[in-house]
C-alpha cells in the first residue's frame, strides 16, 4: 500500500506541476486531495491493515498529502499572481488626460482681495460692517463734517437721486452708522461699492470699491494709527513696508493724512511707477474729527479714534498689474477666468 | 494752483533749496505737490537783438533776416513772422544752425508766446527796454489739498509756510505806508453784512490803460493767468499773491454810489466773459444806481469794465460770504479765480492790505496815477481773533510722542499764531487768515504742530487694548459661502454696474416707476438704478457668447427698490447664468437646480402660473426652501436670446438666509432597527409634474416614513409617463411589522388614486 501511495503521490506531483490552467489544477485537487479523492480512498483502506502496517501507511499518506498540498498551493499562487499581473497589464489609464465634469469657476479679484483684507482685520479685532449704497446727504456729508456748500463737496463728484438721496461717494458714511450701532470702544471696517460721477476711462471709474476702517477708544494717537497701518500693509503685501504720513485734507479727520508707502518696484530709489519720488500714495487717514464722533453719538472729550480709507479697486490693480480699470466691471469671462 | 519759484523766492529770504526739493518739503509739511515744470525754457540764453535787414526768400513765405544780437554778435536766420522788419528790436534765441527754406538759419527770433511771456503768437516780440526775464520753475499744488486753506491760494501764504518749514524770514510784499490817506471818495453801502462782511474801495485817477510791463505779463502767464491790460493785470497779481480777489471798475461808467445787495429775481448782467447771466434773490450783486455791475465775488460786468479810454478806476477789495459765493458760482456754472478763493472763506482783514498793494503796483504799471483820498472801508463787526487752549499733555497723547514746550511755541509762532505760556497749557491766538474756517479747535493745532515737526518723527506704537473677538457679520459670511459654492460648481463671479436705462427696464418689462432715478446721470442710458440683476445677466450672456460656446457666471449684488418714503430698499440677490450654444437646454436648467441644492440641499422646485414675458413659457420654476419662496430658475425666451440656451437662477438672499437659519442643525440618532423600502410606479399624464405626484404621496405620509425619493421616469408609447418613487419606512424603537409596512403602502396607493393617478 505504501508503494501505491508513493506512486500516486509521484504521479500527482507531476500533474500539479504540469497543470496548464487553474481549472486543470482544481480538477487534480478534487481527484486526489478532495473529500472523495484518491488519498481519501486510501484512508478508508487503513482500517484493514495491521497496527504496524497502519502506522507506516499513515505516515506515508500524511507525507504524500502534505507535499501534494504544498505543491498545490504553490501552483495556485503562481496562477493567481499571473492573473493579477495580466489584469494590471491590461489596466492602462491615461491619467494625463484632464478629468471630465465641472471645471471650477473663479471669484472676482475684488472679492478675493476683500476677503483677504477682511480676515486680516478680523484677526486684529475689527468687525466688518455694511452700509447702504444709496445714502442720505446727512450720512454721506453732514455727519462727516462736510456741511452743505462746503467746497469739500467738490472733492467728490456726486450722483444725486430723487428724494434728496445720493449714491454714497465713499464708504465713510458707515463710520457714523457703525458708531451708532456698536458704541465705543470699537474697531470696524466697511468694505463696499461706492460711486463718483466721473467719466470712465482706463484709470477712472464711476463705480469702484473702498474699504473704510475705524478704531475708537479712550486714547488713540497718530502713533497707534501708524502701527495699525504698518501692520495691515505688511499683511497685505506679505512683507515689511515703509510708510510715511504727510498732511492731507479730509473734513472728517483732524489731523488728516495721506499715507504713502515706499515704492516696492524700486525700493525708494525712484522709478516710473512712483513717478521718481520713491513713494506711492496709498490711502487717506487721520484722527477722527470731534464733530464726526458727536454725529456717531460718542463724546469726543472721552474718546478719540482714527479712520482710514483703502481703495480696494486700486489695490487689485496694483496686485494683478491690471492696466485698465474697466475690465473689473466688464463681465468679460476672458478676463475673469484668470483669477 | 500753480506757484512760481521766482515769486516764492522774492517772499522768502535766502531760499536756498531748488524747486524740486521745495516741492518735496511742501508735500511733506503743507500740501501735495503734483510736480514741477520749467516755464520759459527758451529764455535760457535768449538776448535782445535788432533786425538789420530782411530779404524775401523765393517760393517761401519766410524771410531771410540779418540780426545784431546783444550776446552773440551778428546772425543770419530765417523768420516767418509778419512783423519781422528792419529796425525791429526783438529777442534772439540761440538754437544752433538749422536748414530752413534752403538757408542755414542760426537761431530764431521768438514770439511772446514762445518765450512764455503771454499768449501772443502773432509775430515776434516787439521789445522795449531790456529783457530782464529768466526761466522760472512752476510748482503745481493739488487744489484738493488746499480746500481748507484760504491763505494758500496766494504766493504770500505759501511763502509763509515755506519760511516756517525752512526757518527763514518771511518778506511781506505789502507796505501799509502805501495805503492812500484821506476821506473816502467812493460811496458804498452794504445791505447785508452777513453776505458781505466788508467792502473797501479806492478811487484812482490819471490812469493810463495799456499793456503791462513784460515782468508782470510773464509772471501771470507762468501761473496760468492771462494778461489783459496793466490795470486788470494788477488785480490778478494781487489775487495770486495775497490772495485777495479784487476788481477794477471804470469809475466813469458807475452811476452814483456802490450798493452791495441781493439781486432782484430775474435781474440780468452782461458779464466780462460776454455771457448774460440771469440772477435770483439768492445771488449777491455789486450795483450802482442803474443796476448790477458785478456778481459779487464771481465776475464783473462788461459795461463797467476797464477799457483803453479808462482814466479813473474804482478799485474794489471786498470780502464775501463763502457759501453764498459758492452757491451762486455753482448755479451759474461759473467758477472764476475769484470765486474759487472766496468759497474757501477769505480773511476780511485783508482788504486794506490789497488797496495798499494796488497803490504801489499801479504806480509801477501806470506812472502818474493818483489815489483820490483814502479808501472807503465799510464793514460790520469783524470777529475777534479766537484763542484756543492747547493742553500739552493732551497734545502728546494725540501725537503719540512728546514735543518740548519751547519747540511747540516756536512752531506756532513761525506760523504766525500768538502763544501765551500758561504752564501745562498754551493759549493760542489764531491769525485772522486761518480763523475764517480752518482753525477753531485744539485738534486743528495738533495738525499744525504735527506737520511742522514732521510725522516721520512719530514712531509706530501698538495700543494697549483688550483682546476681544469682533462680532461676526453673518450676512457677509453667508454671501461668501455662496460664492464658494457657486465657483466650485463651475460658475465665475462677475460684477455688474448698478445703472440701467429706461430701454433696459422696458426690455424686461420692469415698471419704470419702481426705479430710483439718478438726477445727474453720467449718460442718458444710465439714469435708473437696477431693480433686478437680470439686466446685467442679459448683457453678460450677450457679450460672452461672442467668445465662448458654453459658459457659467454668477453675481451677488443689490437690487435697489424705490420706497414711498425714506431710503430705498436694497435687496441682496444672487444670479447665476449658464449658456450653451447647442443642445436642448435641459442640462443647463438641471445644472442650475443642482447649484441651488449645493447651496441648500433642501431647495424645492415648484411650478408657477406666473408668466414673465422674457421667460420660456414652459421652462420656469419657483425655488423654495422650507415654506419660503427664495428664487426662480428659468430659461430666457428665444426672443430675448435668439441663439443658444440661456438659463438663469435668481435667488433672493434675504429670505434664503432666514430660511437657512431656520433649519435645525441638530443631530438625529442613527437608527438601530432596519428600515424597509417599497417602490411605487405611478402613471401620470404627459405634462404632469413629478412634484405633483410626490405631493400626493406625501399627503399619505405616516409617522414611519423616513423619505420619499424620486427614482426614474419612463415614457410610455401613449405619451404618458411612468414615475417611480422609493419610500423608506422605519422606526427608531423597533422593527416595523409586515402589516405596518403594507398599511403605509396601501395608504399611499389610495392617495395616488384619489389624486387621479394610477399605479403601473
Amino acid at each position: 500500500m505504501i508503494g501505491r501511495i508513493e506512486e500516486l503521490a509521484g504521479q500527482t506531483l507531476g500533474r500539479v506541476r504540469e497543470a496548464g490552467t487553474p481549472e486543470e489544477l482544481e480538477a487534480v485537487r478534487v481527484e486526489v486531495l478532495g473529500r472523495k479523492g484518491s488519498l481519501a480512498e486510501f484512508g478508508k483502506l487503513m482500517g484493514k491493515l495491521s497496527p504496524e502496517e497502519r502506522v507506516a501507511a499513515g505516515k506515508a499518506l500524511n507525507s504524500a498529502k502534505t507535499s501534494l498540498e504544498a505543491a498545490y498551493e504553490l501552483k495556485k499562487t503562481a496562477f493567481e499572481s499571473a492573473a493579477l499581473e495580466a489584469r494590471l497589464a491590461r489596466e492602462w489609464v491615461d491619467l494625463t488626460m484632464p478629468p471630465p465634469g465641472i471645471v471650477p469657476g473663479s471669484l472676482h479679484p475684488l472679492t478675493r482681495i476683500q476677503n483677504e483684507i477682511e480676515s486680516l482685520f478680523f484677526s486684529m479685532g475689527f468687525a466688518a460692517l455694511d452700509g447702504p449704497e444709496v445714502e442720505t446727504e446727512f450720512h454721506n456729508f453732514d455727519a462727516l463734517n462736510i456741511p452743505p456748500d462746503h467746497p469739500a463737496r467738490d472733492m467728490q463728484d456726486t450722483f444725486w437721486l430723487e428724494g434728496g438721496h445720493l449714491l454714497r461717494t465713499h464708504t465713510s458714511p458707515v463710520q457714523v452708522r457703525g458708531m451708532q450701532r456698536l458704541g465705543p470702544p470699537l474697531r470696524m471696517i466697511a468694505p463696499g461699492r461706492v460711486f463718483r460721477n466721473e467719466e470712465v476711462d482706463p484709470s477712472h471709474e464711476h463705480t469702484f470699491y473702498q474699504l473704510e476702517g475705524m478704531m475708537v477708544d479712550r486714547e488713540v494717537s497718530i502713533a497707534h494709527l501708524l502701527y495699525f497701518m504698518k501692520t495691515l500693509l505688511g499683511g497685505i503685501f506679505g512683507r515689511e513696508v515703509t510708510v510715511r504720513l504727510r498732511p492731507g485734507f479730509f473734513p472728517f479727520v483732524e489731523p488728516g493724512f495721506e499715507l504713502d508707502i515706499q515704492c516696492m518696484v524700486c525700493g525708494g530709489e525712484g522709478c516710473p511707477v512712483c513717478k521718481h519720488s520713491g513713494w506711492v500714495e496709498l490711502l487717506p487717514c487721520g484722527l477722527v474729527h470731534p464733530n464726526v464722533l458727536r454725529a456717531g453719538g460718542i463724546n469726543p472729550d472721552e474718546y478719540g479714534g482714527f479712520a482710514f480709507g483703502l481703495g480696494l479697486t486700486r489695490l487689485v490693480m496694483m496686485r494683478y498689474l491690471i492696466d485698465d480699470i474697466r475690465w473689473l466691471q466688464s463681465g468679460d469671462l476672458r478676463f475673469l477666468k484668470q483669477f | 494752483m500753480k506757484f512760481s519759484y521766482q515769486w516764492l523766492s522774492e517772499l522768502v529770504e535766502d531760499l536756498d533749496i531748488d524747486a524740486q526739493e521745495l516741492a518735496r518739503r511742501i508735500t511733506l509739511h503743507t500740501a501735495e505737490s503734483e510736480g514741477v515744470e520749467v516755464h520759459g525754457t527758451l529764455l535760457k540764453g535768449a538776448c535782445p537783438a535788432t533786425v538789420l535787414s530782411v530779404e524775401p526768400i523765393a517760393n517761401s513765405h519766410n524771410g531771410k533776416a540779418e540780426v545784431e544780437t546783444e550776446a552773440y554778435g551778428r546772425k543770419t536766420l530765417v523768420c516767418g513772422a509778419p512783423n519781422c522788419r528792419e529796425g525791429l528790436r526783438t529777442v534772439y534765441v540761440p538754437l544752433g544752425v538749422k536748414r530752413v527754406s534752403g538757408i542755414d538759419s542760426d537761431g530764431m527770433l521768438a514770439s511772446a508766446a514762445e518765450l512764455g511771456i503771454s499768449g501772443d503768437d502773432e509775430g515776434v516780440l516787439e521789445l522795449e527796454g531790456e529783457l530782464n526775464l529768466e526761466a522760472d520753475t512752476i510748482i503745481e499744488i493739488d487744489n484738493k489739498s488746499l480746500t481748507h486753506r484760504p491763505d494758500l491760494w496766494g504766493h504770500y501764504g505759501m511763502a509763509r509756510e515755506v519760511a516756517a518749514v525752512l526757518g527763514k524770514p518771511l518778506v511781506d510784499p505789502v507796505s501799509l505806508e502805501m495805503l492812500p490817506q484821506g476821506p473816502g471818495a467812493v460811496g458804498v453801502e452794504i445791505r447785508e453784512y452777513g453776505l458781505c462782511p466788508r467792502y473797501t474801495a479806492q478811487l484812482f485817477e490819471g490812469v493810463k490803460v495799456g499793456p503791462s510791463p513784460l515782468w508782470l505779463q510773464y509772471r501771470l502767464e507762468s501761473i496760468g493767468l492771462r494778461t489783459i491790460n496793466n490795470i486788470v493785470d494788477v488785480t490778478n497779481w494781487i489775487l495770486a499773491e495775497l490772495p485777495q480777489p479784487t476788481h477794477a471798475f471804470d469809475a466813469d461808467k458807475i452811476r452814483g454810489r456802490i450798493l452791495v445787495r441781493r439781486a432782484e429775481e430775474g435781474e440780468k448782467l452782461l458779464a466780462l466773459n460776454g455771457e448774460e447771466y440771469v440772477l435770483t434773490a439768492e445771488d449777491l450783486v455789486i450795483a450802482d444806481e442803474g443796476g448790477a455791475i458785478a456778481i459779487a465775488g464771481v465776475i464783473g460786468g462788461k459795461d463797467s469794465a476797464i477799457g483803453p479810454e479808462t482814466t479813473r478806476v474804482v478799485f474794489e477789495s471786498a470780502n464775501f460770504h463763502a457759501s453764498a459765493v459758492r452757491k451762486t458760482s455753482a448755479r451759474l456754472k461759473l467758477r472764476t479765480d475769484a470765486s474759487m478763493r472766496f468759497e474757501k472763506a477769505q480773511d476780511p482783514h485783508n482788504t486794506l492790505r490789497a488797496i495798499a498793494r494796488a497803490a504801489e503796483l499801479f504806480e509801477l504799471v501806470s506812472p502818474g496815477v493818483v489815489a483820490v483820498g483814502g479808501p472807503t472801508d465799510v464793514h460790520g463787526e469783524l470777529a475777534a481773533a479766537p484763542v484756543i487752549p492747547l493742553d500739552l499733555g493732551w497734545l502728546k497723547r494725540k501725537l503719540g510722542r512728546e514735543i518740548e514746550k519751547q519747540e511747540v511755541i516756536g512752531i506756532l509762532e513761525r506760523l504766525a499764531f500768538g502763544v501765551a505760556d500758561e504752564g501745562e497749557a498754551l493759549a493760542v491766538t489764531v491769525p485772522s487768515w486761518r480763523a475764517t474756517k480752518d482753525i477753531s479747535i485744539p485738534d486743528d493745532l495738533v495738525e499744525e504742530v504735527g506737520r511742522m515737526v514732521g510725522y516721520e518723527t512719530i514712531p509706530p506704537v501698538a495700543p494697549a487694548m483688550p483682546v476681544t473677538p469682533p462680532p461676526v457679520n453673518l450676512e457677509r459670511r453667508f454671501y461668501n459661502e455662496l460664492r464658494g459654492v457657486a465657483s466650485q460648481q463651475g460658475f465665475t463671479e462677475v460684477y455688474n454696474y448698478s445703472f440701467v436705462s429706461e430701454a433696459q427696464a422696458a426690455r424686461l418689462g420692469v415698471p419704470v416707476e419702481g426705479h430710483v432715478r439718478v438726477l445727474n446721470p453720467i449718460a442718458s442710458d444710465q439714469g435708473l438704478l437696477r431693480t433686478t440683476l437680470l439686466h446685467g445677466v442679459l448683457k453678460n450672456f450677450e457679450e460672452n457668447r461672442k467668445h465662448f460656446d458654453e459658459f457659467r457666471f454668477f453675481e451677488i449684488g443689490k437690487e435697489i427698490h424705490k420706497q414711498p418714503e425714506g431710503l430705498p430698499r436694497e435687496l441682496g440677490h444672487l444670479v447665476a447664468g449658464l449658456y450653451a450654444h447647442g443642445g436642448d437646454g435641459v442640462a443647463g436648467l438641471r445644472e442650475l437646480q443642482r447649484l441651488a441644492r449645493a447651496m441648500a440641499p433642501g431647495m424645492r422646485f415648484e411650478p408657477t402660473a406666473e408668466v414673465r414675458a422674457y421667460e420660456h413659457p414652459l421652462r420656469s420654476v419657483n425655488v423654495y426652501l422650507g415654506e419660503a419662496l427664495v428664487g426662480r430658475i428659468f430659461e430666457f425666451h428665444p426672443r430675448w436670446m435668439e441663439e443658444g440656451r440661456a438659463a438663469v437662477l435668481d435667488l433672493n438672499l434675504g429670505p434664503l438666509a432666514c430660511a437657512m437659519a431656520g433649519i435645525a442643525k441638530q443631530y438625529q440618532p442613527v437608527r438601530r432597527y432596519p428600515a424597509s423600502e417599497f417602490d411605487l410606479s405611478v402613471l401620470a399624464g404627459e405634462r404632469t409634474f413629478a412634484g405633483t405626484v410626490e405631493k400626493a404621496l406625501g399627503s399619505a405620509r405616516g409617522e414611519a416614513v423616513e423619505r420619499i425619493e424620486f427614482l426614474t421616469e419612463y415614457e410610455l408609447p401613449d405619451g404618458r409617463r411612468s414615475l417611480s418613487f422609493r419610500v423608506t419606512v422605519a422606526r427608531q424603537d423597533r422593527t416595523l411589522t409586515q402589516e405596518e409596512i403594507s398599511a403605509q403602502r396601501e395608504a399611499m396607493i389610495g392617495a395616488i388614486r384619489e389624486a387621479g393617478f394610477e399605479l403601473r
